[in-house]
């Protein structure tokens, strides 16, 4: 094929790993310092009495609560771009897959600190593990926390995995152009690859079985974590409809936090070759989607509750829609649905920088959901003698924000290390169109773009 | 010895590798080594064949059959009354089981992915550091066909680069 | 016949003296957390005197309903707990095992009633007042959660003592502190199984009613009242 190419190809996308900037430290240093404050903050936590934080009668689960399902629903991004789209063979995905991969990885490790955070006795959290003790116990599979616990060691054992998987071919290419220490690490990780054809089919024949395989894992951890609420007698969170609207809602969330997250790259990566305004368009428009979905979700369940009448549940749709939680409602109203429809309805509002615009407006919205889920119930429960009220303190605050720096510093180290562009599967989209059922002159879809 | 030899383009392995077979070299024996798979030749399709969509079943299987048996086994061993749920609940166990089924599969098709391309073996049989450069390798590692054979057919390609080891 | 724990309140009875509050203080080494925790809403009062005023001034009518844990027989803090620590023991009893609790708080959050409270700090007595301490009842450490456990203590203590001395247990024999600190005597104790007792006449009474006996959580408390009509 056109070597050349690929070598510009190669050179670019291995440039991060072969150059580093004061720039790079510096954000190192400064993140790294932000998630040193955080793990501070727990160790304080842990030390002086879970008493330090928010959490007060009635209302058990605040903010930690609010970051796990926010986390972990950040985690389908990758999900979706990487598996789905490489199932039904979207050609647009290929520069896309890795940096949506690395997402689901870091926000899962990250959403799954938090029911450790959120325990009164978090060195006991081994307890959740189905292992033969001496005090002869097992956990209770009734308890879906305890579906939590293999719902997510399956569904990170998988993403990792998946992420890891078509690394190697990646891994031998930086072995083989390093020497020394660099080549002996690599050349670890890269499993002793060699890319015969034996090797290459064996790995898309994994890479279709585990596709196909984590769709169903990743719509089952965010229905599972539904459950945490759904399956507890509170007024609003008994909900059939918790399990769609929180996979929708995950969905939504993810796809607006790889827009942001490849727009970063984009921009000081110098991949504007790479990442297209096209592929930006077109997440774009499933994040307009998902918006709509996210609405109509949101609609339905509380159109329902209106509807039913029922004394507890009325009083916690006012107290949100009405009462004290109202201007956080509808700031997550304007931030998840007004937004999103104002830019990305309109093509050409769907730049780069308004899909940005509209992604942090998403998460900024999508965060204050789980939160307006989670506490305005617990406040409001069916006995208003036991009503109660929630401030967040310090603790928890240094804690969120320490989860924020955590992700980015976690993506600013891999991209120092791992090529952010499957640079394999972008040779291999340049290849002739050779599907099922191929169009006659179809010209492959160009890997530069010669205007930035 | 082994007698391999760098081309430029995939049309040019895949004439290569047509060669050998027509020398007399058994097409296990040839071996092709590239940095990007070539799907649409067909000296790729030869080692098509598979079992890992069956084991991944498999594995499904067994982690089914594990899912069902330590959520009952496990709810049986010391049987403590909750909520006024049936001892041994299917409807919890059942998310259970849904989970270890598909990390059963995930984990057989890696694993099978690890034997079967021979990965984590300290040294490849076969390599070289030009295949990064965008180099097809087209070789024989070891084969009943003498070596001066190999060679010729090999050679007899153009944009060939004979190599040996 | 194994016991069935259960209690019926009497709220024509209840003044809201609030010393059945007390007496479970007393009796279960409850923390007191002091007032700036107690204003953050972290009281623990495992049996708390709920007041609702009703009417306008001066005709204002003041009601009573002490409110402890219901024992539930389809308790929804028992299968969300992943420790099991919170189960169901033979005698009807929803039993808090302190040692299991890892503290994720569920069951304070799916019990209706919100009778489950969560050890915030660690407790501290001044001397001498450790000197006060039940040393029947554990003492919780901090990150487990805690709850009415209907004086488990005094009613293995009884029921021992009836072993050994070989007899069946009388009905009013068992008092959890509530019961026995109350001085209208609102609150009654006994074996529901015992279809003589008091506490199982007093459960089939026309004025008994369950609360919220809609939610399907079937509490064994039964609370007793004039039905206005």
């Amino acid at each position: 094929m056109s070597e050349p190419r690929h070598e510009r190809m190669t050179s670019d996308l291995l440039r991060p790993l072969e150059r580093t900037s004061w720039r790079f430290y510096t954000l190192v240093i400064v993140l790294g310092a932000i998630v040193a404050t955080g793990l501070g903050t727990w160790a304080y936590q842990m030390y002086n009495g879970f008493g330090v934080s928010g959490i007060t009668w009635p209302i058990f689960w605040a903010f930690y609560i609010t970051n796990f399902v926010f986390w972990i629903g950040i985690s389908h991004a990758g999900t979706l771009i990487s598996a789905i789209l490489r199932l039904v063979n979207a050609r647009w995905r290929r520069p896309v897959t890795r940096c949506a991969e690395v997402i689901t990885a870091f926000a899962l490790m990250i959403g799954a600190m938090f029911p450790i955070i959120h325990l009164g006795r978090p060195w006991l959290f081994f307890w959740l593990l189905p292992y033969p003790s001496s005090r002869r116990i097992w956990p209770n599979f009734r308890s879906p926390l305890v579906w939590d616990f293999f719902a997510i060691s399956t569904y990170l054992t998988g993403s990792v995995l998946f992420l890891f998987l078509p690394m190697i071919p990646d891994f031998a290419l930086v072995r083989d152009r390093s020497t020394g220490f660099r080549r002996k690490a690599y050349g670890v990780l890269a499993l002793g690859w060699s890319g015969t054809t034996r090797q290459w089919h064996r790995l898309e024949s994994a890479m279709q079985i585990m596709a196909i395989a984590i769709i169903p894992v990743a719509v089952s951890v965010h229905t599972i974590v539904s459950f945490d609420f759904s399956m507890a007698p509170v007024p609003m969170w008994h909900s059939t409809i918790f399990g769609p609207y929180f996979v929708a809602g995950a969905i939504f969330s993810g796809i607006a936090a790889l827009i942001i997250a490849m727009a970063a790259l984009r921009k000081f990566l110098h991949l504007e070759a790479y990442l297209h305004t096209l592929h930006f368009e077109n997440l774009g428009k499933l994040l307009l989607m998902m918006s709509l979905l996210w609405g109509y979700f949101v609609f339905a369940e509380r159109l329902t509750t209106w509807y039913g009448n029922e004394a507890s549940e009325m009083a916690v749709l006012n107290v949100t829609q009405r009462g004290s939680f109202a201007p956080l409602y509808w700031t997550m109203v304007v931030c998840n649905f007004i937004v999103p429809l104002s830019i990305l309805s309109f093509k050409r509002l769907r730049t780069i920088a308004g899909c940005v615009t509209a992604s942090f407006g998403v998460l900024i919205g999508m965060w204050l959901e789980r939160f307006l889920i989670v506490v305005p119930s617990l406040g409001h429960k069916y006995l208003p003698n036991s009503w109660g009220q929630y401030r967040p303190r310090p603790v928890e605050i240094l804690i969120t924000i320490a989860t924020f720096a955590a992700m980015s510093l976690l993506y600013v180290l891999f991209s120092k290390f791992v090529p952010i562009i499957s640079i394999w599967e972008l040779k291999v989209g340049e290849h002739p169109v050779h599907e099922a059922s191929p169009a006659p002159n179809r010209r492959p879809e160009p890997l530069f773009q010669s205007e930035p | 010895m082994a007698v391999y030899a760098l081309f430029p383009t995939p049309d040019a392995a895949q004439r290569a590798v047509n060669k050998l077979r027509s020398s007399g070299v058994a097409n296990r024996d040839i071996v092709v080594i590239s940095s990007e798979p070539y799907e649409e030749y067909e000296f790729s399709h030869r080692d098509k064949h598979t079992w890992m969509f069956w084991i991944a079943g498999a594995g499904g299987v067994l982690g089914f059959l594990f899912g069902t048996f330590l959520t009952s086994f496990t709810e049986r061993a010391w049987p403590i009354p909750t909520g006024g749920m049936p001892i041994v609940a299917w409807w919890p166990n059942i998310v259970v089981m849904f989970e270890l089924t598909f990390l059963g599969a995930i984990l057989s098709a890696v694993a099978t992915l690890v034997v079967s391309a021979g990965l984590g073996r300290r040294r490849p049989n076969l390599y070289d550091p030009e295949v990064i450069d965008g180099q097809i390798l087209v070789g024989v590692p070891r084969s009943s066909v003498s070596a001066d054979i190999v060679k010729r057919a090999l050679a007899a390609i153009e944009g060939a680069r004979l190599k040996t080891i | 016949m194994p016991h069935r724990w259960g209690m019926a309140v009497d709220l024509d009875r209840c003044t809201g003296c609030g010393a059945c509050v007390t007496a479970c203080h007393a009796e279960n080494n409850i923390q007191t957390v002091g007032d700036r925790e107690a204003a953050r809403g972290r009281a623990m009062h495992w049996i708390r005197v709920e007041r609702y005023w009703e009417g306008e001034f001066p005709d204002v009518r003041v009601k009573f309903r002490p409110v402890m844990c219901q024992q539930c027989d389809a308790a929804p803090c028992e299968p969300v707990c992943p420790t099991y620590a919170s189960h169901h023991n033979e005698e009807g009893l929803n039993a808090q095992v302190y040692n299991r609790c890892i503290g994720t708080r569920y069951c304070a959050n799916a019990c209706p009633y919100n009778v489950r409270f969560f050890d915030f700090f660690n407790p501290k007595w001044d001397k001498p007042l450790q000197m006060q301490l039940n040393p029947d009842v554990s003492i919780r450490e901090v990150g487990v959660m805690e709850k009415c456990t209907f004086c488990v203590q005094r009613i293995h203590a009884a029921e021992i003592q009836a072993d050994a001395e070989k007899r069946p247990l009388k009905d009013g024999e068992i008092k959890p502190a509530c019961a026995q600190a109350c001085a209208p005597n609102a609150i009654v104790f006994g074996d529901l199984n015992d279809p003589e007792s008091e506490v199982s006449r007093l459960s089939r009474s026309p004025r008994g009613s369950k609360l919220l006996d809609d939610l399907g959580t079937l509490p064994k408390v039964t609370y007793l009242s004039r039905q206005e009509v």
